[in-house]
């Protein structure tokens, strides 16, 4: 979902450049027309009919290219609409849709995606054990499945010993999936430091809330 | 990627357009930002600033901005102009007997007169009233839009001639600005005026470096999902990624000489320093441990480097030699979180952040004492960069919830709050002095 709106957005701002090209392509066009009007008072007194039908040739030319621009954009327009299908592979697998179903189950392990962390610590707390082993078994169950660790913190003190942090975080998660036996390579870590944070207060309640460790299973359908 | 390419030709199409929008929708908003001083130096010196001749014609105010420049500093007291009128503007129209009955030592006078082709010729004059002799008299020929750093050059003049340090008043500031969900990286003048962003994105930004010359700054961005080091070319707008490997990239801390910078990379395992051209070649590894390495400060004289390392459990601030060699050294043992090191501009002391009792401070300690002096009174204070003269030191702290920037003298005494019109306002970088550019 995440990617697919990521998708969505930089069409959007495709679509939007375009539009700036087609404006700028609207003033040329003006200016060519004014140059054109000159022009045919000047054919008039000459009587130079090549001229005359030269400037018919660019205003054609012009025609043409804000005709292709406009195909174009509406091409990209179509794009925008084309939504990926979700639930028919994640990293090249074939996931059915009761694999799907299991991660999702409620009151699971598997439905826990988030370790928390102690303040400037990364050690994986007891608590979380059960989590990380259930998604490490679901890994090991479908090995050609990849996901992504993303490792955050609380906002105090240094943003880079806080991205180093987070990287602290998401390595330990994916170190201790690796030690239950799952491939090194279906799993990618990330940090985002303090920089997306869940929980927006000063206080311990969100401090806590930051500081995790998040596992994101790309193109999961919602 | 060894040479400043342009934009379009390095990054992906879709980055590119979306740069390119945030770019060409850029002049516009360009917020400004306020300056509250609060506290002041030991001894003021008294300074009195008579408006300029002429001056009033011109939308830059000259006297007005070198006496705010002044009295941001803290380090100077403002004489009052009296009510005698014509106000001088050549040493000759001077009453200095009126003037020492209005309590004035020094003077500023001057004039603005416009001049063809849009330029305008500034004098200004510092004169000392009890000897009725001028210190200093220059005469400045600028284009019109160019009176604003006209008038923070000559109160740099003024600063140095009665101070004895470099002035700041005509350097340049970087930081971002977070609005909802954009961030801006901004360049602004040290007074905050002229601010226009050179990077919007929906993707934080952080941790941006000034190169030694002023032409280039150094940032990290998520705009691609992860953390990537840029350079961006201040003087054609261009930019080229300097790391962009397998992990985590961040840090960039420019050497003196410009040529190198230290990064801080995961590609290796665990946040490790890492040495790399300023065209993203010769990358070369500076520690190798299993702990986090990261911060890198270099000293001015290029020989060591500063950093923030957890490799004794908690993290504290570390030096080694800038080529490798030899054991790095641990410099700061109190407390449990010490981060963020830079190095003053003369190399004798370093800023960083000290956390006691909860709350995040800027401190400053001497490296051949160990001295260690805590300068701010916040709780949650960041990102401390230095004057390039060592005097001031600019950083991200927090008032009722929003970022905001706050500066503080060396010695603790003056302080000031910077805001945002909105939103919040981090990760301040303060740029190098005007004639450095001359050094590289």
């Amino acid at each position: 979902m995440k990617n697919n709106l990521y998708a969505l957005s930089l069409t959007l701002l495709l679509a939007a450049c375009a539009s700036q090209g087609q404006k700028s392509a609207d003033i040329e066009q003006r200016d060519l027309f004014d140059q054109q009007q000159a022009q045919r008072q000047q054919a008039a007194k000459t009587q130079d009919a090549d001229r005359q039908a030269k400037i018919a040739k660019e205003q054609e030319e012009l025609k043409r290219q804000l005709d292709e621009q406009q195909r174009r954009q509406q091409a990209q327009n179509d794009q925008a609409i084309v939504k990926p299908l979700p639930g028919t592979g994640v990293g090249g697998s074939q996931l059915k849709g009761d694999a799907w179903a299991q991660l999702k189950e409620p009151g699971s392990a598997l439905a826990k995606r988030s370790v928390y962390y102690e303040y400037n610590r990364y050690e994986i707390k007891e608590e979380y054990v059960p989590v990380i082993e259930a998604h490490g078994k679901f890994l090991m169950d479908h090995n050609d499945l990849k996901i992504a660790v993303q490792g955050n913190c609380d906002d105090r003190g240094s943003r880079e010993y806080n991205l180093a942090l987070g990287q602290r975080r998401a390595d330990s998660v994916k170190r201790a999936m690796v030690l239950l036996g799952v491939g090194e390579k279906q799993i990618e870590t990330v940090s985002f430091g303090a920089e997306k944070p869940v929980a927006f207060g000063q206080d311990e309640e969100s401090w806590a809330k930051n500081r995790r460790a998040d596992i994101v299973y790309p193109n999961e359908p919602q | 990627m060894s040479t400043f390419i342009p934009i379009h030709r390095l990054v992906s199409w879709s980055a590119a357009a979306a740069l390119l929008l945030c770019m060409i929708c850029g002049r516009a908003a360009a917020a400004p930002i306020a300056i509250e001083i609060i506290g002041g130096g030991a001894n003021q010196i008294p300074i009195t600033v008579v408006p300029f001749a002429n001056e009033d014609r011109f939308a830059q105010r000259m006297a007005q901005i070198i006496s705010a420049d002044l009295q941001r500093s803290g380090l100077f007291k403002l004489g009052s102009i009296g009510s005698a009128r014509p106000l001088p503007a050549e040493p000759s129209e001077i009453n200095y007997r009126y003037w020492k009955g209005e309590g004035a030592e020094t003077m500023v006078i001057g004039s603005v007169s416009e001049k063809t082709d849009g330029h305008a010729e500034v004098r200004f004059r510092l004169m000392d009233v009890a000897k009725q002799s001028q210190v200093l008299g220059f005469s400045y020929t600028v284009s019109v839009p160019q009176l604003r750093m006209t008038a923070h050059k000559i109160a740099d003049m003024i600063y140095e001639k009665l101070t004895g340090d470099a002035g700041v008043f005509a350097t340049k500031i970087c930081y971002v600005t977070k609005n909802e969900n954009r961030f801006e990286l901004q360049v602004a003048d040290a007074d905050g005026f002229n601010s226009d962003f050179i990077l919007a994105h929906r993707e934080p930004i952080i941790s941006p470096q000034w190169s030694p010359d002023g032409t280039r700054i150094a940032y990290v961005s998520f705009e691609r999902r992860k953390p990537i080091v840029f350079v961006h070319n201040l003087l054609d707008g261009t930019r080229t990624v300097l790391a962009n490997f397998e992990g985590s990239n961040s840090a960039p801390s420019w050497s003196p000489d410009g040529k190198k910078l230290a990064i801080v990379l995961t590609k290796d395992g665990t946040s490790n320093l890492y040495l790399i051209g300023a065209d993203g070649t010769g990358l070369s590894r500076l520690t190798s441990n299993q702990a986090i390495d990261t911060e890198p400060s270099f000293s001015p004289d290029g020989k060591f480097i500063l950093f923030t390392s957890d490799r004794a459990g908690s993290p504290q601030i570390y030096r080694m030699r800038a080529d490798g060699q030899g054991e790095a050294e641990r410099l700061t043992f109190e407390g449990s979180y010490n981060v963020t090191p830079r190095y003053s501009p003369d190399g004798k002391s370093f800023i960083f952040i000290h956390r006691e009792e909860g709350h995040f401070n800027v401190a400053v300690q001497d490296i051949a004492t160990r001295q260690m002096q805590i300068l701010t009174a916040g709780s949650l204070d960041q990102s401390p960069t230095f004057a390039p003269n060592g005097k001031m030191i600019l950083y991200a702290s927090e008032t009722k919830g929003r970022g905001i920037l706050a500066a503080v003298s060396s010695d603790g005494r003056i302080k000031q709050k910077i805001t945002a019109q909105s939103g919040d306002i981090r990760e301040p970088a303060w740029g190098p002095l005007p004639n450095n550019r001359r050094k590289e």
